[in-house]
């Protein structure tokens, strides 16, 4: 505990120390300046960097020259290894060029420092902000090389830095280089070309010179480099056999046409291509147009190859003539894209009446149109017109689907459609020729059809209501007015045993009611053994004795034997 | 003088994309038929060349970024294989059917990063409207990558096992991009 007091103690003494020590350092370093005594360290350095040249720029903080000289040191970013850098060591002027230094990576941040020695007093490091040396580089002038012909200029462009540059090393296919060219009489009339490095410069004049300066650009980087110096060359005089001009090539079915035009008779050509990406590779490609073969020595203005000699892609197309007196200089190079030669074929419509105030129109694909690549690479979107067959008022519509119906027409009338395809913001406007024409009539009627629809369909359904509900009513009629004579069939239950004469019989007879002694036991069990069913019959005929009588008449037969046997038996 | 690939064709960009899929797919087969097999003894030469995972910013759109990235990494992919020092022992026809096809993603890619563009203008270069935004230190990563390799391929000056390892190299960084562009559509 005691220990680690004394050592925080210590260690504040020292910071004490250090902070005295560096106070009295600069102290004494601004009354050094302020006695105008040397010691001093650079001011405002600044780095430049042109492609692999890099250079560091700085101001002495004295104006009076004194042996002072600067040294430089640099490292990477994170390393702690301060290296000398090459060229900026010892120096007495305020710049040096330190492009020697072999920086393995020019992605990489890069610390500098740099300060002021005279003698054996040495400033004190003044250290740039870190920076990336890819970043800081500015773009250098190209270099480039010159080939005329009496109407072109044959440019020649090497991108900026060297071939082994590291700078440039992942962006040399990147650059896009501007051109300024102008009459070396009059610089008025200057004209500006984005061109390739391989290039040509075309309509020009013969014998005239002109002067042109060309810079470099990373577009993607919005870097624009520095111009070139300016180079003048003169176009040759007129060449006694012209190239060939307006080279122009057309798609038909299976095959490329290519057309150009030439004044003279009795001469031949000969055509060749080239894949479009080998012009932004710099470096001559002179061995990589390749002849195409169909149209070698040819005798016409044309020359047909067939299409499957160039798979998909960007091409350029040159011709060149010769005749007795000698080859022409190469045409111009046209450049044509395989997917843009393919004829587009005429849609195929057709047209149906929906409702009677709308169309519903279906644009198909011809079979011929089915196998081409044209669909397949390109949606096409297509120009409806629509009009009313009497009329001449044309609708044009513009429509990418291929169901779509036209609204708010009039019913019962002759509405035609034409249509043609084209393929979608298409520049050159390419289109197929127009669909044949369909027409159709939209279903009549308006309100009082709809009417009519919903009363016949409701008759529909009402009909069977209707029956069920006449066939109750009539059932109720039937009820009410022409009851049937039947009885119930409940009450027939009851008189199935009696027919109906004996009810009228038995009603002559006195219905008298018998009373009967049958505390006497003796008497009972005589007749008991008689029959027994006698029995059955007093004991019922004493419980219906104080009955209302209602039932009488079945017990009036048994009941007549009893009282028989009672009065036999009394007299006794 | 019509030089730049401009975009005379506008597409729709679901038709691109997928047209930019196949040809990224045909590439890939194309660089891997180009020699029979990976010769053994260059295995022992292959270097790690470290491909930067994080090669997105995260300025803007994720979906922007990568097909800028994708077209970076095309055009350095293109620019190893167009190299005039190029000699390696791969035939002409799968050379130059790698460099058509790489052309084509390129071409792809351009059209589809100008789809995305807002306020696109056809006239004026097309190349304008692919200036990126997003800071250039984000590109560094990707630039730094291919520095690895551009060093490499001096360093090994440029043998038939240089070429095989920085070929497959390049086979592993499209199929990361295609991959990586599979996910964000799935998104």
């Amino acid at each position: 505990m005691v220990q680690s007091v004394k050592r925080k103690q210590g260690w504040h003494l020292l910071q004490c120390l250090r902070k005295v020590f560096s106070w009295r350092a600069s102290l004494s370093w601004v009354l050094e300046g302020l006695g105008g005594e040397a010691n001093l360290k650079p001011e405002n350095v600044e780095i430049h960097i042109i492609d692999d040249n890099f250079f560091l720029k700085w101001n002495s903080s004295s104006e009076s020259v004194r042996n002072v000289t600067f040294s430089a040191d640099y490292q990477i970013l994170g390393t702690d290894n301060w290296k000398k850098l090459p060229g900026c060591q010892n120096t007495t002027s305020t710049n040096c060029n330190f492009s020697s230094v072999e920086l393995k990576n020019v992605f990489e941040k890069i610390e500098l420092r740099i300060r002021a020695e005279e003698g054996n007093n040495t400033s004190i490091w003044y250290e740039v902000e870190p920076f990336v040396p890819f970043l800081e580089a500015q773009i250098g002038p190209p270099d480039v090389h010159l080939e005329a012909e009496d109407k072109a200029i044959i440019l020649s462009i090497s991108p900026p830095g060297t071939e082994d540059s590291i700078m440039w090393a992942t962006d040399r296919l990147n650059f896009r280089y501007s051109v300024v060219i102008w009459k070396n009489s009059s610089s008025l009339e200057e004209r500006t070309e984005t061109v390739f490095p391989e290039d040509k410069i075309y309509k020009l004049s013969p014998e005239i010179t002109y002067c042109l300066k060309v810079k470099a650009e990373l577009p993607l980087q919005s870097r624009v480099g520095y111009y070139s110096p300016v180079y003048c060359i003169n176009t040759t005089e007129r060449h006694n056999v012209p190239s060939p001009e307006n080279i122009q090539i057309n798609a038909d079915n299976q095959v490329f046409v290519l057309k150009w035009d030439y004044p003279y008779e009795n001469t031949t050509f000969r055509a060749q291509w080239l894949r479009a990406f080998f012009k932004k590779i710099p470096g001559k490609h002179s061995g990589k147009w390749k002849q195409i073969l169909n149209c070698e020595n040819v005798t016409t203005t044309r020359c047909v190859f067939p299409r499957n000699a160039f798979p998909s892609g960007i091409y350029y197309v040159r011709v060149q003539a010769s005749n007795g007196n000698g080859t022409s200089f190469w045409s111009e190079e046209k450049k044509f894209y395989i997917e843009m030669k393919t004829v587009i074929f005429p849609p195929v419509i057709s047209l149906k009446s929906i409702t009677d105030d709308s169309l519903h129109v279906s644009v198909g694909a011809s079979e011929e149109s089915e196998n081409t690549s044209v669909n397949q690479l390109y949606p096409l979107i297509y120009e409806v017109i629509f009009w009313e067959n009497t009329s001449n008022a044309e609708r044009k519509v513009l429509e990418k689907r291929t169901e779509f119906t036209f609204l708010d027409l009039k019913p019962l009338t002759v509405y035609c459609v034409k249509a043609r395809a084209l393929i979608e913001n298409d520049r050159r406007n390419k289109s197929s020729s127009f669909s044949d024409t369909v027409c159709e009539k939209t279903k009549p009627g308006d309100t009082s059809k709809t009417w009519l629809k919903a009363g016949i369909c409701t008759a529909l359904f009402s009909i069977p209501v209707v029956i069920y509900v006449v066939r109750l009513f009539l059932r109720c009629v039937n009820y009410v007015f022409f009851p049937s004579s039947k009885p119930p069939s409940s009450v027939d239950e009851y008189f199935s045993d009696q027919p109906l004469k004996n009810l009228l019989l038995s009603t002559s007879e006195e219905q008298t009611e018998r009373c009967f002694i049958i505390e006497n036991a003796s008497i009972i069990t005589e007749i008991e053994e008689t029959n027994e069913i006698d029995e059955v019959h007093k004991k019922y005929n004493s419980q219906t004795s104080q009955d209302s009588g209602n039932y009488s008449n079945e017990d009036e037969n048994s009941g007549s034997k009893i009282s028989e046997e009672f009065l036999q038996q009394d007299s006794v | 003088m019509g030089l730049f690939i401009t975009g005379i064709l506008s597409l729709d960009y679901n038709s691109l994309n997928v047209r930019l899929r196949r040809v990224t797919w045909q590439n890939l087969r194309l660089l891997r038929r180009m020699s029979n097999s990976f010769p053994i003894e260059c295995l022992q030469e292959s270097k790690a060349f470290e491909l930067p995972q994080e090669i997105l910013s995260h300025s803007q759109s994720l979906k922007r970024n990568i097909k800028e990235a994708f077209y970076k990494m095309s055009r350095q992919a293109f620019h190893i294989f167009t190299q005039d020092t190029f000699k390696p022992t791969w035939e002409e026809t799968h050379l130059s059917q790698v460099q058509v096809g790489l052309d084509h993603q390129l071409r792809y890619l351009e059209q589809c990063l100008e789809e995305e563009e807002d306020g696109n203008e056809d006239t004026g270069e097309r190349e304008e409207t692919l200036r990126s935004s997003s800071p250039p230190a984000g590109n560094l990563e990707l630039r730094r990558y291919f520095n690895r390799i551009d060093r490499f391929l001096k360093d090994k000056k440029r043998s038939p096992c240089a070429w095989e390892i920085v070929r497959m190299e390049i086979r592993r960084c499209f199929y990361f991009f295609q991959k990586l562009t599979a996910l964000l559509r799935r998104r």
